[in-house]
Formats: C-alpha cells, sequence, structure tokens
C-alpha cells in the first residue's frame, strides 16, 4: 500500500467518498485483498494530510457497507467477505460507462468506436 | 516558585553579559586607582574614593540601562511570548528586577571592598566592626536609598512606554512619569526630611575615628566634636524604610500594568 | 463552548480589525479561518488568546476571560520570537519550567520529527525556526490551538512537515483554529471553514459540506473573497 494510491482531490467532492472510492478501486483491481490490514485513521489522516475525523467517516461508512471491519485490539482490516467481485463488476461498469458517454460525446459511431476499442485492446 | 525560578534563570541568561561587564569593570577601576600617585597621602586617598564614587555612579547607570530593555523585547515579539505565559505580571517584573537587584548587591558590595583597599593603601587600619559595616551596611544602605528604587523606577518607566502601544500612544504615560518625577521627587525628599530622625538612627563605623586618629592624627577638638554627634545620630532609619517601600509599590504597579496591556 | 466571540468589534486608532463578530467554537475542531490581508484573522485569534482586548462585544474562553486560561491555551503568532541566543534545549527549559502540561520527552520526538537543528535560534533559518514553536507548543496537552499563518514564509518541506505533525499530534477534544494563506495545503485539515472579508464573518461552513456542493475549500475562497 503506497501513499499513491491515495490521491485526493479536492474539487472532487467529499474527502470522505474519495477515500472509500479508492478502497473499493483497490480491492477492484487486486491491489488490497480481503483480510488486508488498513493503516489507523490516524496514520492515513497523517500519511495524506487530512482531518482523522474524515478518515473516521470513511471507514465508518465503508464498514456499513460491509467492506471493512474493525477488530477490537488489532486495527481495521478488509473483511474476509467483502463483496470484491461486485466491487470489479462495478467499477467496470463505470469506466465502460464514461467510455461510452465520451465516445457518444464525441459523435463516434458505435462500429468505429469498437473497432479502435479492439485495437487499442489488441495492443495492450 | 519553579516558575518564578525559570523566569530568574530566563533574565540571567538574557542579562548575564552586563552582569559580567559590569563586575569587570571593577578590575578597570582598580587598577586606574593604582595609577594614582599623588604624593600626598590624603589626597591621594581623596582622588581615589572620587574615582569610586564615579563607578558607583557609573555602575548606577549601567544597571539602569540593562533593567529597561524592556522596549527592544516588544518590538522583537517576546513580550508576546512571556505575556502568554502562566505567571502573573508581577513575577515576571520581580523576576526581572530580582537579577538587577543582585547585580547590583554584588556591584556595590565589590565596591565596598575596593573601599576597603584603598583605605589599607593609605595605612588606615579598621577593625573587623568597621570593615563589616563598610563592605555590607553601607552598600546596602546607600543602594537602597538610591539605586534600588531608581532601577524599580526606569523599569515601571520602561513598562508605560512599551506597553500602550497598541491601544494609544505608549509615549503619554511615560511622558507624564518622566515630568511629574521631578515634582513628585522633591515632594518625597521634603517628606522623608520632616520625619527624619524621629525613630533612632543605625549607628555606624563607631570605631572609624579610631582608625583615623590613628593614621593621621587628632583632628581640632570642634570636628572631633561635630563627628562624634554624627556617628551619635547614625544614619537615618527613615529614608531607607521609605525608599525600600516606595520600591515595592513602583515595582508592584510596574507589574501590574505590565500584565495589563496587549501585544 | 472552548471559545465564544459575541459581535466583538476590535477598533485600532485608524481602522477597524474586526467588525460585530460572532462565532462559537466546540472542542474537537479543526477550523480553517481564513480571508486576505487585513480581513481580521490575527486579531480575532489575539481577541481569544487574549492579546488584544475588544473595543466592544465580549469574547469568551472556557468560560471565563481569555488571559485567565493561558495555561490551556496555546497562540502562535506571526511576530512572537524567541531569543536569539536560545537552543532547542533553552526553549525546552523556559517551557518546562512555565508549563505545567509541557512533555520534554514529546517535545524532543517532535524536533527530531521536524528536523530542527541544535543550535541557536540565531543560527537557524525561518522555517528551523518555525518548526522549533510548532514543537514547543505541540508538547504541550493544551485544549484550544490559535495559529496564526504558521505556515508563512517557510519552504515547502518545512510545511509539510509541520501539518503531518499537527494531524499526528492532534486529539480528538482539541480545537485547532488555523489561519493560514496556503489554503490549498492546508485545504484537507479543516472540518470547518470560517471566511472573513473586511474584518466580518463572510462564511462559516463546513469543509465537506463545500466539496458535496463540488467546491473546494480554495475554490470558495476565490468565490467569496474576490
Amino acid at each position: 500500500m503506497t501513499t499513491d494510491s491515495w490521491i485526493l482531490d479536492m474539487d472532487a467532492g467529499p474527502i470522505f467518498e474519495q477515500i472509500g472510492r479508492n478502497v473499493r478501486q483497490q480491492l477492484a483491481r487486486g491491489d488490497l485483498r480481503p483480510g488486508d490490514k488498513l493503516p489507523s485513521a490516524r496514520d492515513l489522516a497523517t500519511t495524506l494530510s487530512v482531518n482523522p475525523n474524515t478518515i473516521v467517516h470513511a471507514y465508518g461508512e465503508l464498514e456499513a457497507q460491509g467492506i471493512i471491519e474493525k477488530r477490537r485490539g488489532l486495527g481495521t482490516f478488509v473483511r474476509e467477505d467483502a463483496p470484491v467481485k461486485t466491487m470489479r463488476q462495478n467499477m467496470l461498469k463505470e469506466i465502460v460507462e464514461t467510455f461510452v458517454n465520451e465516445v457518444r460525446r464525441l459523435g463516434v459511431d458505435d462500429e468505429e468506436a469498437m473497432a479502435v476499442l479492439k485495437e487499442a485492446w489488441d495492443a495492450g | 516558585m519553579k516558575r518564578f525560578g525559570t523566569l530568574f534563570w530566563l533574565e540571567y541568561r538574557h542579562s548575564w553579559i552586563w552582569s559580567v561587564a559590569l563586575l569587570g569593570s571593577l578590575a578597570f577601576w582598580a587598577w586606574g586607582i593604582k595609577q594614582v600617585r599623588v604624593m600626598d597621602v590624603a589626597e591621594r586617598l581623596g582622588i581615589r574614593a572620587g574615582l569610586l564614587a564615579v563607578a558607583c555612579a557609573i555602575g548606577a547607570v549601567v544597571l539602569c540601562l540593562m533593567i529597561g530593555r524592556i522596549r527592544a523585547e516588544t518590538r522583537n515579539g517576546q513580550y508576546q511570548v512571556l505575556l502568554l505565559t502562566p505567571p502573573s505580571g508581577y513575577a515576571h517584573i520581580g523576576a526581572r528586577y530580582l537579577y538587577a537587584a543582585a547585580t547590583a548587591f554584588a556591584y556595590f558590595i565589590t565596591i565596598g571592598f575596593l573601599y576597603w583597599w584603598i583605605m589599607a593603601l593609605a595605612g588606615i587600619h579598621l577593625d573587623p566592626t568597621t570593615l563589616v559595616e563598610l563592605i555590607l551596611a553601607v552598600p546596602f544602605y546607600a543602594i537602597s536609598v538610591s539605586v534600588l528604587p531608581l532601577l524599580a523606577w526606569t523599569l515601571l518607566l520602561m513598562v508605560f512606554i512599551s506597553a500602550y502601544r497598541i491601544s494609544g500612544p505608549g509615549w503619554i504615560p511615560g511622558t507624564v512619569m518622566l515630568l511629574g518625577t521631578p515634582f513628585a521627587f522633591r515632594w518625597l525628599v521634603n517628606g522623608i526630611l520632616r520625619i527624619t530622625y524621629t525613630l533612632p538612627g543605625w549607628r555606624l563605623f563607631a570605631n572609624a575615628p579610631a582608625a583615623l586618629i590613628e593614621r593621621f592624627g587628632s583632628p581640632d577638638p570642634e570636628t572631633a566634636l561635630q563627628v562624634d554627634n554624627i556617628i551619635y545620630n547614625g544614619v537615618p532609619i527613615e529614608p531607607l524604610l521609605i525608599m525600600l517601600a516606595l520600591t515595592v509599590v513602583l515595582l508592584a504597579v510596574a507589574g501590574r500594568i505590565w500584565q495589563e496591556v496587549e501585544a | 463552548m472552548l471559545a465564544r466571540l459575541e459581535n466583538v468589534t476590535k477598533r485600532y486608532r485608524t481602522t477597524e480589525g474586526v467588525r460585530d463578530l460572532s462565532l462559537d467554537f466546540p472542542a474537537g475542531q479543526i477550523v480553517g479561518v481564513l480571508g486576505l490581508n487585513g480581513s481580521g484573522k490575527s486579531t480575532m485569534l489575539k481577541l481569544i488568546a487574549g492579546l488584544l482586548f475588544p473595543t466592544a462585544g465580549a469574547v469568551t474562553v472556557f468560560g471565563g476571560s481569555p488571559r485567565g486560561h493561558r495555561s490551556r491555551t496555546v497562540f502562535l503568532g506571526e511576530t512572537d520570537t524567541l531569543w536569539p541566543w536560545m537552543t532547542p534545549a533553552d526553549a525546552s527549559r523556559f517551557m518546562e519550567g512555565l508549563y505545567s502540561d509541557f512533555e520534554p520527552v514529546r517535545f524532543n520526538e517532535l524536533l527530531d520529527a521536524l528536523e530542527v537543528p541544535r543550535r541557536k535560534t540565531k543560527a537557524m533559518s525561518k522555517g528551523e525556526r518555525g518548526r522549533l514553536r510548532l514543537a514547543m507548543v505541540l508538547a504541550r496537552s493544551a485544549q484550544l490551538y490559535l495559529l496564526d499563518e504558521p505556515l508563512a514564509g517557510i519552504d515547502l518541506i518545512s510545511r509539510e512537515k509541520i501539518m503531518t505533525s499537527l494531524v499526528r499530534e492532534w486529539h480528538t477534544d482539541e480545537t485547532i483554529l488555523l489561519s493560514t494563506h496556503e489554503v490549498a495545503e492546508a485545504e484537507g485539515l479543516f472540518e470547518r471553514a470560517v471566511y472573513l472579508r473586511d474584518g466580518r464573518l463572510a462564511l462559516d461552513v463546513p469543509a465537506e459540506t463545500l466539496r458535496q456542493e463540488g467546491k473546494s475549500v480554495v475554490q470558495t475562497f476565490k468565490e467569496v473573497l474576490a
């Protein structure tokens, strides 16, 4: 877990939401796995220079969503039963929706878009 | 007590160079004394005593300068740091004053020693009682009626000047104090003179005439009688008590003002 | 309520520092005090610290007079400086002797974390001096911290160190009022943003609420104060 995995944009909505999204993204990508330990609220706040209460809020939300849990005396962990698959699917949907919207705004027709997509996919 | 000690330590760290310079300067005066090479013993003694008197005056001035450095502190923001500390203005002023007073005592007691020295050089042998009076009692009396109140007055003046910078021109109370001092001083002196010797005087130097006679021979009867009279009366206690009381009052006012100002 | 201003006006000889300012500061908040030069940020903090007296209105700290609660309050100003001959060891002696809540061990840890050199302050750079003064106040266990431009004129690395230390040392029942021009850097710290303009309150809002509307504290700064 590196600091660059936590990038915050002050113009992009509440910090606590960004933190939540970040955790979900990391889980979806496999950078974070069920059972992994998360930094304490205080440590994460210190790393990001962010109000600890904001991190507590973020962790609270993630806990309510069943993604993380606090184990007394040990710290905060990703739940073993965290819905990683669902998160990956949601993230995939988000990426695809963004792609589709951007392409539509560009005014390109579906065939051309799919062709370019296949080309990029094969190249990568 | 720990807090007062810390304030005293701060003042010591802040001003120790002044104290060392002052006391060290006495070496210069001692050298100067040795340089006096007038033939006549009495004249030589007189000149040397005069030199030491000048050293006393200069010492008083330097002490006032040392204690009056509050203005620089105000400019540099250290006043703000001190104002935010828990101790009261009385503690801050008290610690600063105590350091200056301690330096004053050290300085003037050393001058007492120097007076002993120049007398010894002139061949006057003083007995132990007179020595203690010369080295301890006289400096104590002399600075209690002059230097100690003067230092308190200087401190109060500087507190006035630095205190009212924000909420009003600081120089107004300071100027009022300066202008008013000659009148207040004259009133004070008159008052003291009126009550002098209502209390028994403090007898000093009872054995001094004998030592002088031993060295210089007997003076004429009239002078001897006058000297006896003076010694019998002793030095007046009232000025000592009043000036010490005045010192305390000035310090209390300074302490009160110091903590009530904006910074 | 740790600090409260009720219709406070502070008049200087030629200007007014703050006008009819009313604000409440409860425990446990980190508040950004934001505004242009001359907007009254310093004046407000000094009023709460008890360094200035209001011309009108009332300033209450811990339910009483600001001066009366010096031992529970920390004020770090722009112009308060230490003595040039002081070393960090001297500063520790000074603080320990005057404040019962000062912890020398924590002070030394903070000195290391902030990389303050063990020299006389006259041989330190402005950034080093700023970090030393911050270490001095963070090693205390006060409840109300009034930090007036603690990042001003300080190099970037020092600013980052200072903010990291602030976050790390803050306890959830303490209140920090931090005025700064480096709004972008410090934005994440603030739970609440108080904007002052010409001595008056322009806006008082939770930071996350602003961001909910898609605006950063910085963005709002430009809108409210331009």
